[in-house]
């Protein structure tokens, strides 16, 4: 079995893993680190519930593998999560009543992330839209972009911005 | 605090990724199991191989039914049946032939998932091909090779209501449709999954796994067993959702506990999405063959149906039970008294069948609901104004439709329908214009009432224990699979009992920590559940007041409970705390020392309330309507929901926000349904679908927005608390009522009859251009 | 669903990368993995050893120099739709990349391996053949060119050999208004046809024309035919209907369980119509 070391930022801290080649970097961060906040729903790359954050971005962490993240930054659920409470996007979702199971939240959460980290104001299309890879099956998806909507509507208080940008 | 839309208390931790799920427990010198699954439809396994994948380092070991205990029955029907199904029931590994796609054949354990597939690829069979049963036509037509001794069939029976035949010869207009309803499951975003761990010298087996029924689940694994259902524990962590399809008693829920018995270390199965489609109950194929009759009036006078459902190639722990809630609940909110109905269910080699949310009803409801619009076009009659002269009135009430289920007597126990429709119409604006389609757009409008059973027993419990430091916790003999019930049980027990709903902690699922439980299935947990809760409360409550007055020296009557302190009423700066009686009432509380010459004398049980309720057989009857309109492409076929409604008259919202989120969750996953999802099977037995990339779940973009009114009209007399259960109307009408859109939106005639409804299908209906 | 074990090499240079994957018996590049990762999770691809494209810097990047708009291969996809460079150059391209997956697949997904992994339905392909690409190929001997038309041959096969890499995309910059509309079964799918459609009007005369459809068959169909009767008669109304009398229907074999091949005859006029009249009427119209 060949394995490789593997170092990168993890959720802000340096990281080093021994892992097989084959082994994802979903299945990695819970295997060896216990981060079991990135779930499995699928590991073909279509539900989005190992969703993690690439230098910001939100990307499949079925769909890479542990060892290309060497050097590279990647935030997990709990790493995104403050150390007590709720966030702002994940605070927003308890109060739309935006979850049900709870197994797409983490993965929900972090493409809300991404999305608001480079579009504080964004309207329901682009809602709709950063979240269409990210599948629920309990909550018909209409409360968490009423969440989203009502993190955009702060932001957009907060900014005085205008109108959303969709 | 029942009726307030309080925020989830689990919600954090499913937020922050603390969720526990079956797949994020781990137990030391644990391994994992692969299930090596047929991928022949029929056959005979006629040599097994493993000796190379047992020579792979780290493989613990490749186990077969010969490891089973050789005196181990088949996985038994545990819900009553048409007709005896034991020749039909399923081995949890098998023995000689496999039936289908996916049937487990071997388990492999080794010290990694990937190591076990690994082996996995290096186990060889040989298999005979055997003739496959494709589909439920091909298991009744007499021709087909018999797939068990007594056929293809594994049972027929039906209702005869009425005079249907006199009703029909009578009747102004007779209108006749057959529908389709296509094979697809529950797809919780969890998939299954089992961690099993034996101290054999103690003999105490634990298991975690995901399951609607914890206690059926333990009993069942004892029996099969032959152990005590005291040796074993069975415990539900954090669960992804069910929708119907955990309430089985799967093959890996024995195997798995056994062979981590015999491996002496835990097993640890974690099922993936590939053998979840082959391998999870799959539910809904079936065909309904509808005559329908009606007066010049519009009531309608007599329903004729032949109900055929394929339920794949084993009869499992659910039996018939999705055919026979549809068979016996087919006239819907309506008052029709004559009524037929023949049903078959089916073999053939697939994946076994079994319930998901609204089973029957979700396929009943589509061939009904279009059937009555059927029935109001050649009338040229109003679609709201047929369903509004054959609905059942309150006065009728308590309904009987003459018909049973599992030996449960369908019958509504209250209900205002037509109270509910008229608000429904009303907030819809169902006579409003459409809005014009431009271009190749047709819009159309859509209308379905439903009445769904909810509460099904038989029976709950519930316990509450204050602690010395005045919290709660409560014990409840529900499951939980992310519905909310952490949340909405605490307020239960908080508008008894005064103290705030987040003082409460609620344990689920555990069987070492619950004696006996129901689980969540059937719309049950705010029925059964919270009832249970609430008497509880109750008892809590009388015992803090009957101690109360003895620490005040007063007389109960002139106490009050407020705010987690019982008062006396006319002085309130008299008062002794929850916390304080707990504390007097904990056993050996040094207070109540007896004397050194007292007999050894009962001490109290603390401030804790237990209650066991029995519920009445046919639970409490929930109406629904559902409207849409929709936007139909005639050029591609392609569908846009423009508009949704879902109402349901819940009787009582113990928590109106998370009875809306059922609504709403309910309807998008009916929109799967009928929409999108399918698990097909080719001639020769093989599944189809075996990536999210062909079972296709509906995405943000798919899901519109949806309107939920939730009426509180005709509280359930059938329970203290007056709830009716709400998880699945939501999904209950949307195939029905989207189809009856686009057939609005065709405005030919045509009509969608078979799901899902895929805009080649529809384009289909679309006359082509010139 | 775990990938059957491999080697893993990660190249910093186009050169070592060659080395790598002609040294090795079932190499294979990995580029945004978002289709490749699956295969290896469901077993279907089994190489010895993946060589990861990720960590040469050469490979990505958006270049427009002499008026052609040079894509390096392992450009994300995201990052090519959010180019205010290629939406004045080839709109086309945003308006394929609009119907590409989702958020996160964009992130990761490449351009040049959307196209060298040649899914029939995909988007990329079609848009490639419609704005006459070029596809920059390196192997251990040098560089060649081809066509996009020529690169892609079949289902998941172009003429890319074994040991050999795309690196790079060029486009002429896009003539005429452009569309690419689609019919799938879920926003984000893969196509059940696709059409790529670019026209470009002058005087009202149709001086370019492409029109290519995918979904269809084994790789996307130019409709020569068709953008010839464009060509010739202009995009009015009745020439369009003669062109979309002269598509080639007959080249579709595409017929599975989510679409009949009837289906997606019935469909390709339909949506070539309503392309080329959004194409013609495009705002964009260069």
């Amino acid at each position: 079995m060949t394995t490789r070391d593997v170092s990168f930022t993890l959720n802000g801290r340096p990281a080093t893993l021994t892992v097989e080649p084959r082994q994802t970097l979903a299945d990695a961060v819970r295997q060896h680190l216990g981060l079991t906040g990135t779930h499995l729903g699928c590991e073909h790359g279509v539900c989005g519930a190992c969703t993690v954050l690439l230098d910001g971005d939100a990307i499949r962490g079925c769909l890479m593998l542990a060892v290309q993240a060497e050097s590279l930054s990647i935030t997990t659920i709990e790493g995104a999560s403050p150390p007590e409470g709720l966030g702002v996007i994940q605070d927003a979702m308890q109060r739309h009543h935006a979850l049900q199971c709870g197994f797409c939240s983490p993965g929900m959460v972090l493409a809300l992330e991404a999305l608001f980290a480079h579009t504080p104001c964004p309207g329901e299309d682009e809602i709709r839209e950063a979240i269409s890879g990210n599948l629920c099956r309990c909550t018909g998806y209409q409360p968490i972009v009423a969440a989203a909507l009502s993190v955009a509507e702060k932001n957009r208080a907060n900014l005085g911005a205008a109108a959303p940008s969709a | 605090m029942i009726g307030q839309r309080v925020l989830r208390v689990e919600d954090k931790r499913f937020l922050r990724g603390e969720g526990r799920y079956v797949a994020d427990i781990a137990l030391p010198f644990m391994r994992e199991a692969y299930v090596l699954r047929s991928p022949q439809p029929h056959a005979k396994i006629v040599s097994f191989d493993a000796s190379a994948a047992l020579a792979l380092e780290g493989v613990d070991a490749v186990y077969t039914a010969a490891d089973l205990p050789a005196s181990l029955t088949p996985i038994p029907c545990r819900i009553p049946t048409h007709g005896d199904m034991t020749p039909f029931l399923q081995y949890p590994l098998a023995r000689d032939v496999v039936r289908f796609v996916g049937e487990p054949i071997a388990v492999i354990v080794a010290s990694s998932r990937a190591l076990a597939e690994d082996a996995a690829e290096l186990v060889a069979i040989e298999f005979e091909p055997l003739p496959v049963v494709a589909d439920a036509a091909a298991a009744l037509d007499p021709a087909t090779p018999k797939m068990y001794p007594p056929g293809n069939i594994a049972t027929q029976w039906g209702f005869d209501l009425g005079k249907v035949d006199d009703a029909f010869a009578q009747a102004d207009i007779v209108v006749e449709k057959s529908f389709s309803i296509q094979r697809h499951s529950a797809m919780p975003l969890e998939t299954r999954g089992l961690i099993a761990s034996y101290d054999k010298a103690r003999s105490y087996l634990e298991v975690w796994g995901p399951t609607k029924v914890p206690h059926t689940n333990r009993a069942m694994l004892a029996r099969m067993l032959g152990m005590r259902d005291g040796d074993i524990r069975f415990a539900e962590p954090d669960v992804g959702g069910s929708f119907g399809a955990r309430g089985e008693f799967y093959p890996e829920d024995i195997f798995i506990p056994y062979f981590a018995m015999k491996l002496g270390k835990p097993i640890r199965w974690i099922e993936d999405r590939q053998e979840h489609f082959a391998s999870i109950n799959h539910s809904r194929e079936c065909t309904f063959d509808v005559k329908a009759s009606a007066n010049k009036d519009g009531r309608i006078t007599a329903f004729d149906v032949v109900l055929v459902a394929d339920l794949g190639a084993y009869i499992r722990t659910h039996g018939d039970v999705v055919p026979s809630h549809a068979a016996a609940s087919f006239p819907g909110p309506y008052a029709i008294r004559n009524y037929r109905v023949k049903a078959t269910a089916a073999l053939s080699n697939k994946t076994p069948s079994g319930t998901l949310r609204a089973p029957g009803m979700f396929e009943a409801n589509f061939a009904r609901e279009q059937i009555i619009d059927m029935m109001a076009e050649k009338l040229g009659m109003d679609r709201a104004e047929i369903r509004r002269r054959n609905l059942i009135k309150p006065d009728e009430m308590p309904w009987y439709v003459g018909t049973q289920s599992v030996n449960r007597p369908t019958l509504f126990d209250s209900g205002d329908f037509p109270g509910l429709f008229e608000e429904s119409v009303s907030h819809f604006g169902w006579s409003a214009p459409l809005a014009k389609g431009e271009g190749p757009v047709r819009r159309g409008r859509g209308i379905v009432a439903l009445v769904e059973p909810s509460g099904f027993g038989p029976f709950e419990s519930a316990r509450i224990e204050i602690d010395p430091a005045g919290f709660a916790t409560i014990f409840t003999g529900a499951s939980n699979q992310g519905q909310g019930h952490e949340t909405m049980l605490p307020q239960v027990a908080a508008e008894v009992l005064g103290i705030a709903h987040d003082r409460f902690r609620v344990r689920h699922g555990d069987t070492a920590m619950i004696p006996y439980g129901g689980g969540s299935y059937a719309s049950r947990t705010a029925v059964m559940g919270a009832n249970a809760v609430h008497r509880a409360a109750l008892a809590v409550k009388a015992k803090a007041l009957a101690a109360a007055a003895q620490m005040l020296q007063a007389k109960e009557e002139e106490l009050t409970l407020d705010g987690g302190r019982v008062i006396v009423t006319a002085n309130p700066s008299r008062f002794v705390t929850l916390a304080h009686i707990a504390r007097v009432l904990t056993p050996g509380n040094a207070e109540l020392v007896p004397a050194p010459k007292d007999f050894i004398k009962d001490d109290h049980d603390g401030l804790t309330g237990e209650v066991f309720l029995r519920a009445i057989p046919s639970g409490t009857a929930v109406f629904s309507v559902h409207m849409a309109d929709v936007a139909l492409d005639i050029g591609t076929g392609e569908l846009k929901i423009e508009r949704y409604c879902v109402s349901g008259d819940v009787g009582r919202a113990i928590n109106p926000m998370i009875v809306e989120g059922q609504l709403v969750g309910g309807v998008a996953q009916g929109i799967g349904g009928a929409l999108l999802e399918e698990l097909a099977y080719d001639e020769d037995g093989n599944l189809q679908t075996g990536s999210f990339a062909d079972y296709l779940l509906p995405s943000s973009h798919e899901v519109p927005r949806i309107e939920a009114l939730v009426v509180e009209k005709a509280k359930s007399l059938s329970n203290d608390l007056g709830v009716k259960g709400c998880g699945e109307i939501g999904i209950s009408g949307v195939a029905a009522v989207l189809a009856n859109a686009i057939a609005h939106a065709l405005g030919t005639g045509a009509r969608p009859t078979t799901l899902p409804l895929t805009a080649e299908r529809l384009l289909d209906l679309v006359e082509p251009r010139p | 669903m775990k990938p059957a074990p491999f080697d893993y090499e990660a190249p910093t240079t186009i050169a070592d990368a060659l080395k790598l994957l002609g040294g090795h018996e079932d190499a294979r590049p990995i580029a945004g993995g978002q289709s490749l990762v699956p295969m290896l999770a469901f077993r279907l691809a089994r190489p010895s050893l993946l060589v990861d494209l990720n960590r040469i810097p050469s490979l990505a990047g958006i270049e427009e120099k002499g008026g052609v708009l040079r894509i390096g291969a392992m450009t994300r996809q995201a990052a090519v739709l959010a180019s205010d460079t290629v939406k004045h150059h080839a709109p086309l391209l945003i308006q394929a990349l609009e119907n590409v997956g989702h958020p996160p697949t964009r992130a990761r997904g490449t351009i040049g391996g959307s196209c060298a992994h040649a899914d029939p339905a995909a988007e990329l392909p079609s848009a490639m053949v419609a704005l006459d690409a070029t596809m920059v190929i390196a192997a251990s001997g040098g560089e060649r060119r081809v066509p996009a038309d020529d690169f892609f041959i079949g289902a998941f096969e172009t003429v890319l050999q074994t040991g050999e890499i795309l690196v790079a995309l060029e486009l002429p910059k896009q003539t005429g208004g452009s569309a690419f509309l689609e019919v799938s079964a879920r926003k984000g799918d893969f196509g059940i046809v696709t059409v790529a459609a670019r026209i470009a009007v002058k005087d009202g005369r149709c001086t370019d024309a492409a029109l290519v459809l995918g979904g269809i068959t084994e790789r996307s169909v130019r409709c020569a035919q068709a953008e010839h009767i464009l060509k010739e008669q202009g995009a009015t109304p009745k020439a369009i209907d003669v062109a979309l009398a002269a598509l080639p229907l007959d080249t579709v074999t595409m017929d599975s369980r989510l679409a009949s091949a009837a289906y997606r005859r019935r469909l390709i006029p339909e949506l070539c119509r309503r392309a080329i009249e959004a194409a013609t009427t495009s705002k964009v119209a260069l």
